[in-house]
């Protein structure tokens, strides 16, 4: 079994990183790859924008951003697949290929997951720093630019890390509206062997399984490192002599 | 096609019948997988406890693969890897008796057990040490200051969590039909093919899916309330 | 009863203020005023307004009816947004809890305000920051971060940032009360330095050897009112209310 599991990724390393590229569209690991990071960096900025319209007074902001995100979090991710590869072409008169499906279902889905992770964030962070900026004449927007989003997201970042590996698992789901990505290329293997199933994905499982638990290691140190850092253990760090500050200044 | 028409579909004896018989076997699968995964979830958080190393790191990498490999390629690892492994009659067995949903009960279940096992370990751990120690100084004995001290409280910290693993896995049910599994998802797909009514279809599965879990949160609410105490946060 | 009968002009004025939190009445007809260069102590037992009455006058918290002025301006009623924050800029607000940004050091908790919201110039805001740094005798810890200052530390950095922005007038909310009793001196003194160079100040505080020796005046208040104003030497030796009276006595015992 391992000499199979051997001989295939040998055979067929190149479409499992890259798909099918230059001949056909990038695939694979490459395409996974972009598809989760491009995701979640257009999901970063919806996120914020749905925390603090979940945390605004006003109505007309609140309720449709949280019917958005209760939305977001009780329907299956693939039912939300289904809709956007049925309602894009509608809305832009064109078909579009299933990879800008899977990045446009991906966005939303993941805003939705960040947005309460950002709003977490800032609740944790109290009132006091929201006065203190305020106080000293700081706008709703200014306080939340130079004071409150710093602190929130770099409190956050272990989770918003975690959240990247979920959406690496949930490119997954691309597979079944054919994306080209890394599922879907050991299916295509698969195909073509017909006969070694539990070989094919379980190197599938075994290259998930590497980036993902690396991926979730990255974010426990980071969580450990950060709640060091909250508990004041900067103490350890060499403070600046007075000389070399007045040089720096 | 005509305008926005839910009753076109659901009036429809087929179609409705085929969502019907969609959601019964989401249900099934959902119920199935989530008394597995809590089970087993019991049952892990049990080993970890035998004071073995073994035990702890056989937990541990349990934990870690299912938590890091994506549910839909453990479901394809069972349905298409694991299958073809096992004794032909077995196999044979199986396909008579939907393969497709045993394989999606079973995948589904030992993924999720992964995380309610952390969550009722992250639970206990959560109470402070101080607690049972005052529970023994008081003359209660180890069961006793488990089922009166630290129980109730590992229950109130790990609920959260629960209830929202709880709502992942019955949205992850859908998963099942990436193998085939006849359920809400796949009748919906099967349903708009048919009916060529895709905007009614997915507006029917979706209100059906998100009524669902808001009640799985609002049932998780209720009980988080109930076991909520007078001043704590 | 109107308690404005000073000379010099009024700084903050507030006319008949009233405020609720539901059933409960936490402000009671606020009638009195603050002067130019004034040091005002306000004193009473937990509970009694204080804190929310210097907390409506930069507006974090709003009142129901009556007014407040400040400098001149209306505080109260309708104000602009911009109107509003430049207001607020012109208070300096000192937190019982601090309140310093920790993820600034403590230069750029100072500078922060004065470069984002004055567009003073970075190197001027600098050297600004070190000046007042050094005037709360913490200059060569420009560079640390919050978490690695003392209380009084961070406290003594909380009252440079709020000077920073040059405010004509400086509300202090219990600024000693979370302090360790060995930290109280450091601040202490440097509210008496900035009382002594004239700066308008209103102080909630519990530090009555304090407000004895740097208060201008005292407002004793109980139950959302202000009961009782004195200068420092009546209020101590001879105070009027009987409720004044058993706070003072509660205080010795």
């Amino acid at each position: 079994m391992i000499e199979n599991i051997v001989s295939i990724v040998q055979e067929n390393w190149l479409l499992l990183l890259i798909g099918q590229y230059p001949n056909g569209p990038l695939g694979g690991l490459a395409s996974t790859f972009i598809l989760s990071v491009l995701s979640i960096v257009l999901a970063f900025p919806v996120g914020i924008l749905l925390a603090l319209a979940r945390l605004s007074p006003w109505r007309a902001v609140l309720w449709p951003a949280t019917a958005f995100v209760y939305v977001a979090r009780g329907v299956p991710l693939l039912m939300l697949i289904l809709w956007v590869y049925f309602m894009v072409p509608l809305l832009i008169g064109r078909t579009v290929p299933g990879f800008v499906t899977m990045l446009v279902t991906l966005v939303l889905y993941e805003a939705a997951f960040l947005s309460e992770i950002i709003r977490a964030g800032i609740l944790a962070l109290g009132r006091g720093q929201m006065e203190a900026a305020r106080s000293l004449g700081h706008g709703y927007f200014g306080a939340m630019r130079w004071v409150i989003l710093p602190q929130a997201l770099y409190n956050m970042l272990p989770s918003i890390l975690s959240q990247f590996v979920s959406t690496i698992k949930e490119t997954t789901l691309g597979y079944v509206i054919n994306v080209p990505e890394l599922t879907f290329a050991a299916n295509q293997i698969n195909n073509r062997l017909l006969t070694q199933p539990f070989e094919v994905f379980a190197i599938l499982a075994i290259v998930y399984y590497v980036i993902c638990w690396s991926l979730t290691k990255a974010a426990t140190t980071l969580e450990r490192r950060i709640a060091a850092k909250r508990a004041g253990t900067r103490r350890i760090a060499p403070e600046l002599r007075p000389q070399a500050l007045t040089a720096e200044l | 096609m005509s305008g926005f028409d839910v009753l076109a579909v659901l009036s429809n004896p087929e179609f409705a019948g085929m969502l019907i018989a969609g959601i019964q076997m989401t249900f099934v699968i959902a119920v199935g997988s989530w008394t597995l995964a809590m089970s087993l979830g019991f049952l892990l958080l049990v080993i970890r406890q035998i004071p073995v190393p073994i035990a702890d790191r056989f937990v541990a990498a349990y934990v870690s693969y299912h938590r890091n490999v994506p549910t839909l390629v453990q479901l394809i690892l069972w349905y298409f890897g694991i299958y073809s492994l096992l004794p032909e009659e077995l196999q044979y067995w199986l396909s008579d008796h939907n393969a497709e949903v045993i394989f999606a009960i079973i995948g589904l279940g030992l993924c999720q057990a992964a995380y309610f096992t952390e969550d009722l370990r992250s639970g206990l751990r959560s109470v402070p040490k101080g607690q049972v120690e005052a529970a023994r100084a008081l003359g209660h004995g180890h069961i006793s200051s488990m089922r009166y001290v630290l129980l109730p409280q590992a229950y109130r910290n790990a609920l959260p969590a629960l209830v929202n693993h709880s709502v992942s896995l019955f949205k992850n049910s859908s998963l099942a039909m990436a193998i085939g599994a006849s359920e809400l998802t796949h009748a919906v797909r099967e349903v708009e093919n048919l009916s060529f009514r895709t905007f009614e279809t997915y507006a029917i599965a979706t209100v059906a899916y998100l009524v669902c879990s808001l009640l799985i949160m609002a049932v998780g609410a209720l009980l988080m309330k109930r076991a909520q105490v007078a001043g704590a946060r | 009863m109107s308690v404005s009968q000073d000379a010099a002009p009024a700084m903050i004025r507030f006319s008949n203020v009233n405020k609720h939190y539901g059933q409960y009445h936490a402000l009671v007809d606020i009638d009195a005023s603050v002067s130019k260069g004034e040091v005002l102590v306000v004193c009473g037992p937990s509970g009694s307004g204080k804190s929310t009455l210097i907390r409506t006058v930069n507006r974090l918290e709003e009142i129901d009816s009556g007014s407040i002025t400040f400098d001149g301006r209306e505080v109260s009623g309708r104000v602009g947004r911009a109107d509003l924050n430049r207001l607020r800029s012109r208070i300096g607000f000192v937190f019982q809890s601090f309140n310093l940004f920790p993820h600034l050091s403590t230069l750029e908790n100072i500078t922060l305000s004065p470069i984002r919201i004055n567009g003073v110039k970075k190197d001027l805001a600098r050297t600004k920051a070190m000046a007042l740094l050094d005037r709360v005798g913490l200059a060569e810890k420009a560079n640390a971060y919050p978490a690695q200052l003392s209380g009084g530390q961070q406290q003594r950095v909380a009252i440079a940032r709020a000077l920073a922005m040059e405010p004509p007038a400086m509300l202090f909310d219990e600024p000693t009360s979370a302090l360790d009793p060995e930290m109280v001196g450091e601040v202490l003194a440097v509210m008496k330095g900035l009382a002594a160079e004239g700066m308008t100040m209103i102080c909630v505080t519990h530090e009555m050897g304090f407000a004895r020796e740097v208060a201008d005046r005292i407002w004793f208040m109980d139950a959302g009112r202000i009961l009782e104003t004195a200068d420092p030497e009546t209020f101590f030796t001879n105070p009027q209310h009987p409720r004044a009276q058993r706070f003072l006595s509660d205080l010795r015992h």
